[in-house]
């Protein structure tokens, strides 16, 4: 029989088994000069925001900004046509959350359904599920405007808040895999214990697949952060804009585009979507302990 | 569970957030379809363009000062990047929903001119839309067939942009007025010679066009349906002209103007390329990215006034399913006349059409832009009636002729052969207009 | 049908009634007009006109820029997820140590993911493989000479490769959740019994991750075949040079949107749906071989 303790330090260090210990710093220097390779891109990105816009693909090659300058930054927050970027991030934080919410729920809620209870025709569905996924969205794009335009939801952020709160397939397979891990006999002694189905669902399933729910609130986070085609499409007020369609509006296929002050907003608005990957991640990591349960 | 209390309370906070903010959306996205009965009779109309910062907010100051003349009308202003304009656009059209003013582009106005989408303007010039001061050459830009799906709002002209120190510095002292494509190749040489590029090669389809002009054919028919241009000759001169230039080095391959990152990059302002072909409206730009002088050149002959035609740069139009098409009209009409309006418009949709503003607006341009004022009323004098929007199908063929050009510049393929590949394949994208 | 077999059919249908309502309302008619608009010439404008099978047969016969973008993206599909998959799984596994520094390695791995397909990205990307960028730099340092990113269309394929590789973060996320969810007990008596690295890794390690392997395997498939915004933006919307980087759905974009073939674009999207559903028909079909589920009893 495992101790508490021992249960916690079971889950919470996996180590890679049996391969000798390498030196911490051997370790750190492979894996960290990797990442910084990886990131060259991004750091790019940064230092050019500190550059000023006519010299940035000038002074491409060298990294270091000279003149180092903040204006960009400045400039890029005044926003577009009196929008100041605060708005635009603000949009933005209001759909994502909206939408993360309603994704996570409710995929969580049919997967349970998906992985756990059998009914007639859940292949069908499931499988009917999927296709959905297959399908490019630009080609179902046009009659689901004109559904959405029926309804008069037009510019707003019901028509991709709204079917957020119906599930994702994406999400929804995800959520289905991770709860097919679990082994069933902790439902069947739950059942046993006198829990209902929906208690199964809340108490033991939903706990225990922390992680993945932690994943799909990453996912569902910075793809809807990200998202263009949506608000393209139905957000037809500049001031209910999200960050995406703020940051396509500092260029020009006319006149030059304002490289600096589109960079320096590119890397304001990476820091949030940064903030809740780290804070999220944690879920992630922190594992679960199945055993724990059967004591 | 005082985790899951959390939650609630955010999701509910949320909601209430969205409801707010979502339920004045929607009333304010009805605009068009029920104001009209209104008991104040406030008109609201939507209207729609592309651009970047600066067009954004002097339009929005026009918008404002058209309001403040004109109290019981309110403008929703809807604008994007070029490319989110138009993704947004076609659905709107396939929805009914297009915006009562809509900006268009030469480039897609006979789909949607074409297809129903655009009001005809014929019954509003005249009356709510003043046109007194305006050529008929220049309204006609609009026009397909004999209805005017938009008007006008600004023209452009192409040319050659170039660099008088760097044209000296390869040995030649100017560019004759009636310089001829001999004359270009001769200068090129030498322009490679001294280790610099002449230009950085000709968009396909307009300065073929022009080529075709020049010789009193034209890329496309009169109705659309075929190439207008019957000799392949004519496409084999043109093209080996050009993927000789490459060839030779005095024009960048298309892989080193593939990395161009926008007008910063460009080989003029790097002083890398003695000149650029392009049109009027982009002096300016290019001219504040270079930060020295630059001059403006008509494009060479022989017949360069058959060749050069008055490209109306974009125009306004006005939703066919829109239900204010007479204010729409005003707002157009208050657009191209009104003098103060324009004054914050600086040309930068065009050179404008109307005379007394072209007169008002003189004074208080920079000297670039007044070089480029200049060369476009030298255009007037020295042009050919313009071809009309390009046919349905146009952006195939442009598709097509870019692809073909490129393979020619890789020297993947000889004019000779793009030539009969692309009369065969253009015409059968145009023969669908039949 | 038992009053017990109904209650339970209930309790299904229940849990998953979001899914089935969303999709009646939002998702069901879209599907059935984008099949319809497949055998109909419609420009979005004016009302489709019926023409049967005739946008099928010229896909297949007359097009040659369908081809070149079918085998574009299979390439794209076959090169680029194996690769993402390898390296995620593989930085998964390095980071799944119990050191401090790892949180802080995993966002920074995973910020090319997050960053998205932000013209920014596209910007970025277009100039790390410039004729004058770093990638050839390095190269030039290993005495490889210069690649032409832009000008070969091979070469520019492999930039968008590159591209999805870089982001591998999403992949090495999902990765990670499961490698979490291996109880640390069957690795402790792995090794009582004697088993070494390798045994652990292919005994224990892949069986307990097959599903999530199974699902990134799917998922980044059908991604991988449905990637339009980096082709988009990197090759500014033409799928040069040559079309080398022309994904199908990006000619998709451009038959739709462009030139307004929408009949013609929805035959190629269910074509895709087709081809895609046939693999991960495949995937899946296999999976019983190989995916372990602890769920269903263990093996």
């Amino acid at each position: 029989m495992q101790t508490n303790t021992e249960i916690n330090t079971a889950s919470k260090r996996f180590e890679m088994p049996n391969v000798k210990k390498p030196k911490w710093w051997i370790y750190h220097i492979l894996v960290g000069g990797f990442a910084v390779l990886m990131l060259y891109p991004v750091i790019w990105l940064l230092m050019s925001s500190f550059k000023p816009s006519d010299t940035i693909f000038v002074t491409a090659q060298s990294l270091i900004p000279d003149p180092f300058i903040l204006s960009n930054f400045a400039q890029g927050w005044e926003g577009i046509g009196g929008n100041s970027f605060g708005v635009f991030i603000k949009n933005t934080v209001v759909l994502v959350i909206i939408t993360m919410i309603g994704q996570v729920i409710s995929s969580a809620v049919i997967a349970f359904g998906f992985a756990r209870l059998s009914f007639f025709g859940k292949s069908f569905w499931f499988a009917l599920m999927m296709v959905t996924l297959m399908l490019p969205y630009e080609v179902v794009m046009i009659p689901q405007y004109i559904i959405f335009s029926k309804l008069g939801w037009l510019d707003s952020i019901k028509p991709i808040a709204v079917p957020a709160y119906f599930g994702h397939p994406f999400f929804i397979f995800l959520l289905v895999q991770f709860i097919r891990t679990i082994p069933r006999e902790l439902d069947e002694a739950a059942t046993i214990d006198g829990c209902g189905t929906f208690k199964i669902f809340y108490k033991i399933i939903l706990p225990l697949i922390r992680p993945a729910l932690a994943t799909v609130s990453i996912f569902s986070f910075y793809w809807t952060w990200d998202n263009l085609l949506g608000p393209v499409l139905y957000l037809n007020s500049p001031d209910k804009y999200t960050v995406s369609m703020a940051l396509n509006m500092f260029l020009s296929n006319e006149t030059v585009s304002n490289w600096g002050a589109m960079f320096a907003m590119s890397i304001v608005t990476l820091i949030p979507v940064f903030v809740i990957f780290f804070l999220f991640q944690r879920h992630v990591v922190e594992g679960i302990s199945t055993s724990g349960l059967k004591g | 569970m005082k985790k899951w209390l959390f939650w609630m309370l955010t999701v509910v906070m949320i909601f209430s957030l969205a409801a707010c903010s979502g339920g004045s959306s929607s009333s304010s996205g009805e605009s068009t379809s029920d104001s009209g009965g209104g008991s104040k009779e406030e008109v609201k109309l939507r209207i729609a363009w592309w651009g970047s910062e600066p067009r954004h907010d002097y339009t929005l100051k026009i918008i404002e000062m058209y309001e403040k003349e004109n109290p019981g009308v309110k403008i929703q202003a809807e604008y994007a990047s070029w490319d989110d304009y138009w993704k947004r656009l076609a659905p709107q059209a396939s929805a009914q929903q297009l915006p009562d003013i809509i900006q268009m582009d030469l480039s897609y106005f006979s789909q949607y001119a074409e297809n129903g989408q655009l009001a005809d303007l014929t019954p509003f010039v005249g009356n709510q839309i003043d046109t007194t001061n305006f050529t008929d050459n220049y309204i006609n830009g609009g026009k397909i067939g004999d209805k005017l799906y938009g008007f006008n709002l600004g023209v452009n002209v192409v040319g050659f942009h170039y660099d008088e120190a760097l044209l000296k510095k390869i040995g030649v002292d100017s560019l004759a007025e009636d310089w001829t494509w001999d004359d270009y190749k001769e200068i090129a040489a030498k322009a490679k010679d001294a280790g610099l590029f002449m230009d950085t090669g000709m968009k396909a389809d307009v300065f073929f066009n022009y080529y075709l002009r020049t010789q009193g054919k034209s890329l496309y028919s009169k109705d659309g349906t075929t190439l207008g241009y019957e000799d392949d000759q004519m496409f084999i001169d043109f093209f080996t002209m050009t993927s000789d230039l490459v060839k030779d080095g005095a024009a960048p391959t298309p892989d080193y103007l593939a990395q161009l990152k926008g007008l910063e990059d460009d080989p003029v302002v790097k002083e890398k390329a003695v000149g650029i072909w392009q049109w009027s409206n982009q002096f300016v730009g290019i001219q504040q990215v270079a930060n020295r002088p630059l001059k403006i050149h008509n494009m060479p002959g022989p017949n360069t006034s058959d060749g050069l035609y008055l490209k109306p740069s974009m125009f306004w139009s006005v939703a066919e399913n829109s239900k204010h098409k007479e204010e729409a009209a005003k707002f157009i009409d208050f657009f191209v006349n009104n003098v103060e309006a324009n004054k914050l418009n600086l040309g930068d949709r065009g050179i404008p059409g109307s005379s007394v503003i072209k007169d008002e607006l003189k004074p208080v341009l920079t000297p670039e832009q007044v070089q480029v004022f200049d060369s476009v009323e030298w255009a007037e004098q020295n042009s050919s009636e313009f071809d009309g929007p390009d046919p349905i199908g146009a952006g195939q063929v442009i598709e097509l002729l870019d692809s073909l050009s490129e393979q020619m510049n890789y020297g993947q393929m000889k004019p000779e052969d793009a030539a009969k590949q692309f009369r065969q394949q253009a015409e059968s994208i145009l023969s669908q207009n039949k | 049908m038992s009053a017990r077999a109904l209650k339970q059919n209930m309790k299904g249908y229940a849990f998953i009634s979001p899914f089935i309502i969303g999709f009646l309302a939002f998702t069901f008619i879209p599907i059935v007009a984008s099949l319809y608009f497949s055998f109909t010439q419609y420009n979005l404008f004016a009302s489709p006109t019926w023409i049967g099978l005739e946008n099928y047969k010229k896909m297949f016969t007359e097009d040659p820029r369908y081809w070149q973008s079918l085998k574009v993206t299979l390439i794209y599909v076959f090169a680029g997820v194996p690769l993402r998959l390898g390296f995620a799984l593989f930085i998964a596994m390095v980071l799944n140590t119990a050191s401090r520094a790892v949180g802080l390695y995993r966002t920074l791995f995973y910020l090319p993911s997050l960053i998205g397909g932000s013209v920014a990205v596209a910007i970025m990307w277009r100039n790390i493989f410039g004729d004058e960028g770093i990638i050839n730099l390095l190269l030039a340092f290993f005495s490889i000479p210069d690649v032409r990113w832009f000008g070969d269309p091979t070469a520019a394929l492999w930039m968008l490769i590159f591209l999805s590789v870089w982001q591998f973060g999403s992949s090495m996320l999902i990765f990670l959740a499961g490698l979490k969810g291996i109880p640390m007990t069957y690795y402790e008596a792995a090794s009582v019994d004697g088993a070494n690295f390798w045994q652990k890794f292919t005994k224990i390690t892949l069986p307990m991750l097959s599903p999530v392997i199974l699902f990134n395997t799917i998922m980044q498939t059908i991604a991988a075949f449905m990637t339009f915004v980096p082709a988009f933006i990197i090759s500014k919307g033409t799928g040069g040079p040559l079309d080398g980087t022309l994904l199908y759905s990006l000619y998709l974009f451009i038959q739709g949107f462009e030139f307004f073939n929408m009949g013609y674009a929805s035959a190629m999207a269910w074509i895709m749906l087709i081809i895609v559903g046939i693999l991960t028909a495949i995937i899946f079909a296999t999976s019983k071989f190989w995916v372990h589920y602890e769920s269903e009893g263990g093996k």
